[in-house]
């Protein structure tokens, strides 16, 4: 037995001993080390910002190649792969960047695209019209491998150079908002590659990271210093060609720091103690708390409801076109009266919304295609809550209430409508509007379905709450969404989430679709005739325009983008972040 | 007759190994869902916008994975490949492989719930044997009722609480993540402080809540071990108190505990997955949670069979090492 304490005990210290050592090395193994360490930069110089990130980290952090399956421009690579142009719907203004020039053919047909002179990739290889060509024609050629590729190959035949600042881009078919297309604006726009870094890679896997390399290779100001699933750290390069140029100042933000997101009440508290500058989206009701305790956050709207501003992505509650009884339009209708918007403005966001009559938002390129329908809108108004008018409308149609106060049509079915929706939204106004329906008469519920993106995309639901991608400057975008079918632009991909089908509202998208972007009288026109097809129709049922409610901290940089200053809007997850980058200002 | 039980063990071992791993296959696939699809729709509809082309893509993508496959020419893939340990490209991190995604959070979590396990098992331990020891102080029994409160509440919620206290509202600690934002990991001493003083917060919520569950289980332990005889015995021989403590009581009562420490450490490698999610600290449960939530086939496979893997180690090594530990038990038949 004394051997066996001794072996014991032996085994015990042995054990503290391994399991010291053990924890020890365990604490430095986590950690990937930078390669070298990066200057020092103080925290009035260094923005940071949260944003969501996938539960408290990173899953990207090692891709900096935006078109890579995975990747995302929204965490980080947006900004260093600068665009021909850009595009803020606020300032309801172009601001051509890597190109100098733009034209199209009468056609439109062809587009003629002149790039800017000096202009180096961050190597020191001078950026030219064949990186603008190579990235179209990989694009073309790479298709539905990667993000864009189908929307190039569906119009583009070929883009050529003709000398080192011009590229002539040829189309299949007249394509006059292709530079639109790749114009930087929200989420949309064609990141341009350098052909000498990506011409031998597979676009698909390939990371475009490597920091003894100093990549990603890129023109703009930026250089990744540090990426891990914990944060990723940019800091500023010494020079831009852009500031050179004058077309912007070189940003006074030295280093901006992107945290994934620990949840809203970790998010609230780092920016009440001044830890974060900047942060996606937080809830209205949230919004109070944080300015009381830290009076220095503030918002587009300043510290007052809707605390953010108008993005571009109104809701709708989508009833499927295709499923008896809502291919009905008075069915449609019928539900339109029942819904309370207001209450869903007050409930669901604690009065910081407002009703949207239209599925695109209120902007400023848009105000005169809104105003142009108003009479139509008068006449049928989307936005009633009138439950008298809707009881009237199922009762023309035979319908009768069962003893649960259940509207039943003539053959005895009932009126069920499951409502199905994608996170924040969902959570904050399925409650409250199935509800409103249940108390008028409808069997309907509400539910947060993980598979919601197929089924909504497959037409495999009954009722839905979503948006609008569509418009910000002109119409086109949020009527395709509803087109069943295209001539114009064969092959093309179809969004029609509602299902809902009208030949005629098909023609008239169609000419949309061929018409200059900057022929409003005609686009007004053909705007009016889509709209007294669609309002009477209501292939969705409009319901509130969406927001972002973005904190922004000034206790260390000020000249934010808020509705007294609206250069661009403040998402530093769009396309357009580096516009906030280069205008942002220190206040120390 | 010691090397067969071995290999019999063995035996059961690699079973349950196989079995665990057909079930890790074949459970996820009856969600039936479509992870690549889902998460194609999800970066084509950044922002809203609906990307052109998604059909082609997921087929793409589906044959990338080896999604298009029949199910048994996956079954035997996954097989071969588990065998070697060898895993997929995660889906929802794709490019990168479920190994490197592994190999970087395991660690964090090993360090944090390791040493978290570890503090519990022996603070619970020996408070659960000084509380029902009659010569322990009796300020002692004040502990147990928090402890026992503690333990009634999830350890995220411990979290929040000791976030609000400690992180907000004094700001002793900081709030989340493995280490201050804008810190440049480097292997010094106040880069691993940093490191250390970000695991207080979730090692705290972990251990005040695990420390009542082991204090509880000892303390039952402890009252019917000193009942026995062989207790009594000591005290009529008139050994000290100390000795009857730790030699007679505590090293009898503690060994379903090492059990469960065993189990406890062999479930290391599923994570503390809230905690580790409200903290943000980069550990594998979070990574597990972020798999789930996507529906990651290939990464949930990866993690959850390591973790059955640790369990059937940890397994097989209490069975293998008890005879030693408690010499009333043998490897021969009764």
């Amino acid at each position: 037995m004394p051997e066996q304490d001794r072996l014991g005990r032996l085994s015990r210290r042995a054990f503290i001993q391994a399991g010291l050592l053990g924890a020890g090395v365990a604490a430095l193994l986590p950690v990937s080390v930078p390669v070298a360490k990066p200057r020092d930069v103080p925290r009035n110089r260094t923005l940071t910002l949260v944003w969501t990130g996938r539960e408290g980290r990173w899953i990207d952090h090692e891709l900096w190649n935006p078109y890579a399956i995975g990747s995302n421009h929204q965490s980080g690579p947006g900004i260093f792969y600068e665009p021909l142009a850009y595009y803020s719907a606020f300032a309801d203004k172009e601001y051509l960047w890597l190109a100098e020039s733009y034209a199209y053919s009468p056609d439109f047909k062809e587009l003629i695209i002149t790039t800017r002179s000096g202009i180096t990739w961050s190597d020191g290889v001078p950026f030219s019209a064949e990186d603008v060509a190579y990235t179209l024609n990989s694009l073309r050629d790479l298709g539905p491998k990667v993000r864009w590729g189908v929307d190039v190959q569906q119009f583009m035949q070929e883009a050529r150079v003709t000398d080192p600042h011009t590229v002539v881009v040829t189309f299949k078919m007249p394509a006059p908002r292709f530079f639109y297309f790749m114009t930087y604006k929200y989420d949309i726009g064609v990141y341009i590659v350098p052909q000498h870094i990506f011409q031998d890679q597979d676009w698909t896997t390939f990371k475009h990271f490597d920091l003894e390399k100093d990549w990603p290779v890129t023109t703009s100001p930026w250089k990744v210093v540090f990426a891990s699933p914990e944060q990723k750290i940019i800091d500023r390069r010494d020079t831009w060609w852009a500031a050179k140029a004058r077309l912007a100042s070189m940003p006074k933000v030295e280093r901006n720091i992107w945290l994934p997101s620990a949840g809203e009440q970790q998010l609230a508290q780092a920016l009440i103690t001044n830890q974060v500058d900047y942060s996606m989206s937080i809830q209205p009701a949230t919004m109070p708390t944080v300015f009381r305790q830290n009076p220095k956050i503030t918002t587009h709207s300043g510290q007052k409801p809707p605390y953010g501003y108008m993005d571009w992505w109104p809701y709708s509650l989508y009833v499927n076109n295709e499923k008896p009884p809502f291919n009905d339009k008075d069915i449609r209708w019928a539900l339109s009266s029942f819904i309370d918007r207001q209450q869903i403005v007050d409930v669901s966001w604690a009065g910081a919304a407002e009703p949207s009559p239209l599925p695109l938002p209120a902007y400023p390129a848009l105000l005169p295609y809104i105003n142009a329908v108003k009479d139509i809108l008068a006449k049928y108004n989307t936005l009633e809550f009138n439950p008298k008018k809707g009881e009237a409308m199922f009762s023309a149609k035979g319908w009768k209430k069962d003893s649960a106060g259940i509207w039943v049509d003539p053959q005895g079915l009932r009126l069920s409508l499951d409502i199905i929706s994608p996170g924040a939204l969902g959570s904050a106004v399925g409650p409250v509007i199935s509800e409103q329906l249940k108390r008028q008469g409808v069997d309907a519920t509400f539910s947060l379905p993980p598979d919601f993106d197929i089924r909504f995309q497959k037409g495999q639901y009954t009722g839905a709450l979503y948006g609008h991608g569509g418009s910000v400057n002109d119409p086109y975008h949020t009527l395709r969404l509803y087109q069943g079918a295209s001539v114009a632009v064969p092959g093309a991909h179809l969004v029609n989430f509602a299902k809902w089908k009208n030949e005629a509202y098909d023609q008239i998208v169609d000419e949309v679709f061929a018409t200059d972007m900057r022929d409003q009288a005609r686009l007004l026109e053909l705007f009016r005739k889509a709209m007294e097809i669609w309002i009477p129709e209501l292939p969705d049922i409009p319901l509130t325009y969406n927001y972002h409610r973005i904190p922004m901290n000034t206790t260390y940089w000020k000249n934010w983008p808020t509705a007294e200053n609206p250069y661009v809007n403040g998402a530093f997850w769009h396309l357009t972040y580096a516009m906030v980058l280069w205008n942002l200002q220190p206040t120390q | 007759m010691q090397l067969g039980y071995v290999a019999k063990r063995c035996g059961v071992f690699l079973l349950i190994i196989w079995l665990a791993a057909t079930l890790n296959f074949f459970l996820p696939k009856l969600s039936g869902q479509d992870p690549v699809r889902e998460k194609l729709l999800q970066q084509a509809q950044l922002g809203g916008y609906v990307q052109a082309g998604i059909e082609a893509m997921a087929k793409e993508y589906e044959q990338r994975f080896g999604l298009d496959k029949p199910l048994w020419s996956q079954y035997l893939a996954y097989l071969h490949e588990m065998s070697r340990l060898r895993f997929n490209y995660s889906i929802s991190h794709y490019p990168r492989t479920v190994s490197e995604i592994m190999a970087e959070a395991i660690p964090w979590t090993v360090v944090l719930l390791g040493t978290t396990t570890v503090l519990s098992f022996t603070i619970g331990t020996l408070l659960g044997a000084l509380l029902a020891w009659p010569g322990a102080p009796r300020s002692l029994r004040f502990l147990m009722p928090p402890l026992w409160a503690l333990h009634a509440i999830p350890f995220f919620l411990c979290g929040l609480i000791l976030i609000y206290l400690l992180a907000f509202q004094l700001q002793w600690l900081p709030m989340f993540g493995g280490y201050t934002a804008g810190a440049f990991p480097a292997l010094s001493l106040a880069f691993v402080g940093d490191v250390l003083t970000h695991a207080i917060l979730p090692a705290l919520s972990i251990i005040l809540v695990a420390t009542g569950g082991w204090a509880l289980t000892m303390r039952g332990m402890m009252v019917t071990t000193q009942g026995e005889d062989y207790v009594t015995f000591a005290e009529a021989k008139g050994l000290k108190s100390r000795t009857v403590f730790l030699r007679y009581c505590v090293r009898n009562a503690i060994l379903p505990q090492t059990t469960a420490l065993a189990l406890a450490l062999g479930q290391i490698l599923s994570g503390a997955v809230l905690v580790e999610v409200i903290f943000a600290y980069p550990g594998i449960g979070t990574v597990l949670f972020h798999a789930i939530r996507e529906n990651d086939h290939f990464l949930i496979q990866g993690i959850v069979f390591s973790v059955i893997v640790a369990l059937g180690v940890a397994t097989l090594l209490l069975d293998v090492l008890y005879p030693w530990l408690d010499p009333r038990i043998t490897y021969r038949r009764a």
